[in-house]
């Protein structure tokens, strides 16, 4: 690579590593599973760094990428996900201009996750991990657990809500007391 | 039985739900707002809870058999004290949460001459004047709109752009695709990626593409039109006229970026100096700046020079043209012409700079300047013949170097005519380009004439002439260079 060129990936690792958090997260909310949303990642991050010329120095690396993000994720179902059950084009298209409008909010959220997860006793909380690590088997853990394969959804379920609720909460109270 | 909600969404988080189940959810995010939210909103925490098993180490992860309770987990309803807990830890993310949600639809870049807009500020739905300059923005989709005075407008939203007057330039990357400007004649919606948007303070606006589509729609009109690149139209009441595309007429962002040096450098200054210096010449026979009060003779529009506030004649229509009557007292053995313009495009065979009125055989001497259709410049005086060793296609001196930037910039365009000793010299932005040598070679004579045009469909300029001189003396290189240095906007 050329020094121009080196400083050029460089400054699209440091923009994308910034951002890559937010843009799996938005990519996870149009994307039926974890996995789906892990392999249009790894298409999304090489349209980016191919497109990075086109982006312009000062604007807003997020917004460029959800953008793109966007675009990747209706390619994708087009592609893989026309024999799955997923989101319409409409719905995602809505649900991507809004979230891209709403993601100071939700990265906000995320970010209190942490302090709710605090709230979770220990073995519930190594549980739920257990449960979201990238190669987990459900069917494993909640053998583990001592349930049924149905009933550890249950449980999940059950356990996102109750975070949501604290987060939810949690912002709240910080915007009456801000 | 109503669609739930929330058993939808975690039948679609299992990968359990059925085809009839993913219609009713489908259809459900569709019409619902609140709906939709909620989703986004558990799908985050899903998110959220992977980028945080990620990170789970395996010494935390704990081998042993648990169960998970069956109750509600009173941990998480507890209100008083994790809602205390929680206001403390997000105190610290309140920071760049309130800087965050107070962000506008757009924000100031770079402004050039502007005083009522600073560097940084952010933009919402206030309308915006601009008396004088020139201003950047980049919206909060990460649009690069360029905006010249003088111009009204306001943000309705970061997508929407509303243009009473001014003349702009968009650059719009593919989050920001549908970005739309309205103006009082029509819309243009950008599909990307660069175009740009004349609102003139009189008569219809017009939209000239760049690169990429553009869907534009007069006011009135029964049908949007799709635009391609080097189209053009004008939004005449109710239809959309095609025009020629001045691609050059628009401030992009390169030009954007040497105009705020050239300002920052203190180039105005300079170039006030210089022009106060000109006029105290005695040889002058004309320095016009455009800056005076009294209106012009002749049909232009009248819009911002090289400066921030300064004006310029701008020619865009056929027949449009500048008079003047200068210079008729006497005969003129040396005359330099020079003047900054600015050109939109190629068109006319013929692009008038200075054309006198008396041009015909019977008064040698007369001068016609002007740029030919390969870009090159032409000075010719009525009844002069080349030198025999003078090599020149047409017959009469041209210049060597083509005139016309690929994008829009101003130029400076000069040339000194001396008939004693017969050469005609050529300048291009202060550099010396060519001689010509005359065998036959008449004093100049002035008197009454255009500027941008000369009575004929093939002499119109398409573009703005900015401090044209005419000066009774021949300027030397280091004359020419100078003056070019002085009046340069750029950096």
């Amino acid at each position: 690579m050329s020094p121009a060129e080196t400083e050029r990936h460089h400054r699209f690792l440091r923009s994308f590593t910034a951002h890559e958090p937010a843009i799996r997260a938005h990519v996870r909310r149009l994307v039926p599973a974890r996995a789906d949303a892990d392999d249009v990642m790894q298409e999304i991050s090489v349209v980016l760094w191919e497109k990075f010329d086109s982006f312009r120095d000062g604007a807003d690396f997020r917004a460029w990428a959800f953008g793109v993000a966007r675009f990747e994720v209706l390619a994708w179902l087009r592609d893989r996900g026309r024999d799955r059950l997923v989101l319409d084009e409409e719905v995602i298209t809505k649900i991507a201009e809004e979230t891209t409008a709403e993601e100071p909010r939700l990265q906000r959220q995320r970010e209190a996750l942490e302090h709710c997860m605090k709230k979770v006793p220990a073995d519930q909380r190594d549980l739920l991990m257990q449960a979201y690590q990238p190669e987990s088997r459900i069917q494993e853990v909640a053998q583990g657990s001592g349930r049924t394969v149905a009933g550890f959804y249950q449980w999940l379920h059950r356990m996102r809500k109750l975070l949501l609720d604290c987060i939810r909460r949690a912002l709240t109270q910080e915007e009456v007391a801000s | 039985m109503k669609p739930d909600l929330e058993s939808l969404i975690e039948a679609y988080l299992d990968g359990s739900i059925t085809a009839s189940q993913m219609q009713q959810l489908n259809a459900l995010l569709l019409i619902n707002a609140e709906a939709r939210r909620e989703f986004a909103e558990i799908l985050n925490v899903d998110s959220a809870l992977a980028a945080m098993a990620a990170d789970w180490t395996q010494e935390q992860a704990v081998p042993q058999i648990i169960r998970p309770v069956s109750r509600p987990a009173r941990w998480l309803t507890s209100p008083p004290w994790v809602a205390a807990a929680a206001s403390i830890a997000l105190f610290l993310l309140g920071g760049w949460w309130w800087q965050d949600s107070q962000r506008g639809f757009a924000r100031v870049e770079k402004a050039a001459g502007i005083t009522n807009l600073r560097e940084g500020a952010s933009l919402r739905s206030e309308s915006v004047q601009l008396a004088a300059g020139t201003v950047s923005l980049i919206s909060a989709r990460g649009a690069r709109i360029i905006i010249e005075a003088p111009a009204e407008f306001r943000f309705e939203s970061a997508q929407r752009l509303h243009m009473k007057r001014g003349r702009l330039s968009a650059d719009v990357p593919p989050a920001a695709k549908g970005f739309t400007v309205i103006t009082p004649s029509g819309d243009a919606v950008d599909l990307g990626t660069r175009f740009g948007v004349d609102v003139p303070s009189r008569g219809a606006a017009e939209v000239h593409v760049f690169q990429g589509e553009v869907i534009a729609k007069a006011n009135g009109a029964p049908a949007k039109q799709s635009l391609r690149t080097g189209d053009a139209v004008m939004f005449d009441t109710g239809a959309n006229t095609s025009r020629e595309l001045r691609s050059a007429a628009f401030i992009q962002a390169d030009e954007m970026r040497e105009l705020t040096a050239g300002l920052a450098a203190g180039q105005r200054v300079q170039s006030d100096a210089a022009l106060a210096e000109l006029k105290r010449d005695p040889a002058l026979i004309a320095l016009m700046d455009f800056e005076s009060d009294e209106s012009l003779p002749g049909v232009f529009r009248n819009v911002q020079g090289r400066w921030p506030g300064s004006h310029a004649p701008e020619f865009v229509n056929i027949g449009d043209h500048l008079k003047l009557d200068v210079g008729s007292e006497h005969d003129w053995p040396q005359l330099t012409l020079a003047a900054w313009v600015r050109i939109d495009r190629l068109g006319a065979p013929y692009q008038s700079l200075l054309h006198t009125d008396g041009w015909s055989k019977n008064n040698p001497g007369q001068v016609h300047w002007m740029i030919n259709r390969d870009t090159t410049m032409r000075l010719a005086l009525i009844g002069n013949t080349l030198a025999p060793e003078a090599n020149e296609r047409d017959g009469h001196p041209d210049s060597l170097i083509p005139v016309l930037p690929e994008q829009g910039r101003w130029v400076h365009l000069a040339t000194v005519y001396d008939s004693q000793a017969k050469t005609v010299r050529f300048y291009l932005n202060g550099q010396f380009d060519k001689e010509t040598r005359l065998a036959i070679a008449y004093p100049a004579r002035l008197g009454s004439a255009q500027i941008g045009n000369w009575d004929r469909q093939d002499r119109k300029l398409s573009g703005r002439v900015d401090e044209l001189l005419l000066l009774g003396r021949a300027m030397s290189d280091p004359e020419i260079r100078a003056l070019h240095a002085a009046g340069n906007p750029y950096r």
